[in-house]
């Protein structure tokens, strides 16, 4: 500031140096035409330089004309007092006309920056607008006029006659403007986030992110909320869209989910069928023991007693085949419950004992006591256990193992997840086919569809465990998964 | 022998089939024994007692037909009835010609099975 005051002060200097020296040179000694000149020189610095500068030039013209030009020439003294008057007036005219010119530089440059930021909060892609503590708005800026199609005068005009409704809030969805919602927001004086619809200038409505910040003055009452509006429409439909797709994709996975399950108990259908067919021929058999010994003479209703007894427990078994392929192929969303795994477990080898029977193999179970209950949707883990069983059993049929041999074990890992492995005796797999065995419609089977494991797969990543394979020597596969106790994952 | 109530031997690995077919048996008057497999009875002391073997065709192990099979190649033949979840043609010739005296399918009819078991038994038995 001082250095720029006296840079401007030696350019002014220099002019009236130059001046004074072609006036004096060139023998103009009318102390009027030195005073004008003079005066220009101080209006040129004035407006191009700042204030203290012209201040400083105006005493030094004083002196130059009291010097150069007033009688007796080159020297301070003034003998007239006409001329006392004059050199007086002069320093004042200087000195008023400094500070006057140095006022208008500077009502310009408030309005160039006034005119700036008017321009920037105009341009800035966001609406912005400020509301007083009665809820009238007094700014809007041109976004927020463009988009809604307000003049500055319609909102002026709603101010007047609604000065108490918030006159802004007329861009608002009907259905946003809920007045307590507002005063709750606003209350507590703090900057606040809302999100709102604004009615663009054609009707449409679209969804904003509205911030809000008060501006307070020194005793911390507010003057004035500042808002700034950000369009989020595009955002949230993209959202929207993408939750869509969640959830086709949900839908499209419990779809073909079912259609395994339907398939694979399709696959089971002739194990099920003796699975029913056992207890059923039970009951008759055992029938049969009651009515003789009824007819017996006398009749034996103890013996009738135990027949009966063995027929509703054959019954019951009956119904709890049919109840369990029932809920297989029924279609029902996820639950979830807390799982006894080796609950689990054991209802899926019932409903396989039929099938290991006829492909001859033999099962060995190893269930550990004491799991914890884990949490999940039975039908969809007996889905993955029923699948892991039938793969281990193509296996073994497939192969030339005379020995056929299927492990199932339950068991708790190092943190505390369920563990459950499915062993077989079967040929292993072959490096190259290992690491796309859990792909869809990768298969190597004739009438395979190759979904069994990549379902199994999306199954128990769903239930925020893990699946994996490993080949066993000299022969045969393990397939493991794990099942947590607590889920991160919603399945 | 004559005095004693001839004795059937069950083997089914699945119990309450073989609990209903030993009831029925003792309704009919015959002692019963049943077995879970085909080894079980083999093990047993009742294989020389057994006046007639009613087998399920499908075990894990050995099969009712290899029992049979087994038995006659060890000189021990006991009238034996099959019953089988899986009725299957070849296999039902397969088995009557190996000398199998009933070859029936689940749920078999009461008078079936006691046609059979009357025709593998001596006359005087009840
Ligand atoms: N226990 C196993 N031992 C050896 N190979 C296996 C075993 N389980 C699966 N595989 C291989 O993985 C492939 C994919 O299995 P997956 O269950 O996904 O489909 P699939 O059984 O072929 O058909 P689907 O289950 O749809 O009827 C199988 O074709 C087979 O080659
Ligand atoms: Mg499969």
């Amino acid at each position: 500031m001082l250095c720029r005051t006296a840079a401007a002060l030696s350019t002014g200097c220099a002019g009236l140096a130059l001046l004074t020296w072609i006036l004096v040179a060139s023998d103009f000694s009318h102390p009027a035409t030195g005073a004008l000149l003079y005066l220009i020189v101080i209006v040129l610095l004035s407006i191009t330089g700042n204030i203290a500068a012209g201040l400083g030039l105006a005493i030094i013209a004083t002196f130059c004309l009291d010097y150069f030009f007033t009688e007796p020439r080159f020297s301070f003294q003034i003998n007239a007092t006409e001329d006392v008057i004059a050199v007086a007036a002069f320093a004042l005219t200087a000195v008023a006309i400094a500070v006057l010119a140095g006022r208008a530089r500077r009502s310009g440059e408030t309005r160039a920056l006034k005119d700036r930021l008017q321009l920037i909060i105009d341009t800035i892609p966001a609406m912005v607008w400020s509301i007083s503590p009665n809820g009238s708005s007094d700014f809007l800026n041109k976004r927020f006029r463009d988009y809604t199609g307000l003049s500055l005068d319609d909102i002026r005009d709603w101010a007047r006659a609604d000065a108490l409704h918030r006159p802004w809030m007329n861009a608002l969805h009907p259905d946003d403007r809920s007045m307590d919602d507002w005063s709750a927001a606003l209350a507590p004086g703090e900057p606040f986030e809302k999100e709102a619809r604004l009615r663009q200038f054609d009707g449409e409505y679209r969804r904003f992110l509205l911030r809000f910040v008060p501006l307070r003055d020194e005793w911390g009452r507010i003057v004035e909320w500042y808002a700034k509006s950000t369009d989020i429409e595009d955002l949230r439909r993209a959202e929207e869209e993408l939750r869509r797709r969640d959830a086709r994709l949900r839908d499209a996975q419990m779809a073909l989910a079912h259609a395994n399950r339907v398939t694979t108990t399709g696959q089971l259908a002739a194990s099920i069928a003796h699975e029913v067919s056992q207890p059923i021929a039970a009951a008759l058999t055992n029938a049969n023991a009651a009515r003789r010994w009824l007819g017996a003479a006398p009749p034996d209703l103890e013996e009738v007693g135990q027949a009966l007894d063995r027929i509703i427990r054959d019954g019951i078994r009956a119904s709890d085949v049919i109840g369990r392929i029932r809920a297989l192929v029924r279609k029902v969303p996820p639950r979830h419950d807390q799982l006894d795994i080796n609950e689990v477990t054991r209802e899926v080898i019932a409903l396989t004992r039929g099938e290991l029977r006829s492909s001859g193999a033999s099962l060995q179970t190893k269930l550990a006591d004491g799991l914890p209950l884990i949490p999940g949707d039975r039908i969809q883990l007996q889905q993955v256990m029923l699948n892991l069983i039938l793969n281990a059993l193509e296996a073994m049929n497939g192969s030339s193992q005379t020995a056929r041999e299927l492990l199932i074990g339950t068991e708790q890992d190092g943190s505390g997840s369920v563990l459950v492995a499915v062993k077989d005796s079967g040929p292993g797999l072959k490096p190259e086919s290992r690491d796309r065995l859990f792909e869809a419609f990768y298969t190597t089977k004739p009438n395979g569809m190759g979904m069994g494991l990549s379902i199994c797969r999306s199954i128990i990543e769903a239930h925020g465990g893990r699946v994996w394979v490993t080949a066993d020597q000299p022969h045969g596969a393990t397939f493991r998964f794990t099942l947590p106790q607590q889920q991160e994952a919603a399945c | 022998m004559a005095t004693a109530k001839p004795l059937i031997s069950v083997v089914d690995d699945d119990e309450s089939m073989r609990e209903a077919v030993r009831g029925l048996m003792k309704s009919l008057g015959y002692t019963a024994e049943a077995f879970a497999s085909a080894e079980e009875f083999l093990s047993s002391r009742q294989v020389p007692r057994t006046s007639c073997l009613i087998a399920d065709v499908q075990m894990p192990g050995m099969t009712g037909l290899e029992l049979h099979r087994h038995l006659v190649a060890s000189g021990k033949t006991i009238p034996t009835i099959l019953i089988t979840a899986y009725p299957d043609d070849s296999m039902r010739a397969r088995a009557l010609e190996d000398g199998v005296v009933g070859y029936l399918s689940k749920p078999f009819d009461e008078s079936d099975l006691l046609a059979c078991i009357n025709s593998s038994l001596p006359a005087d038995a009840p």
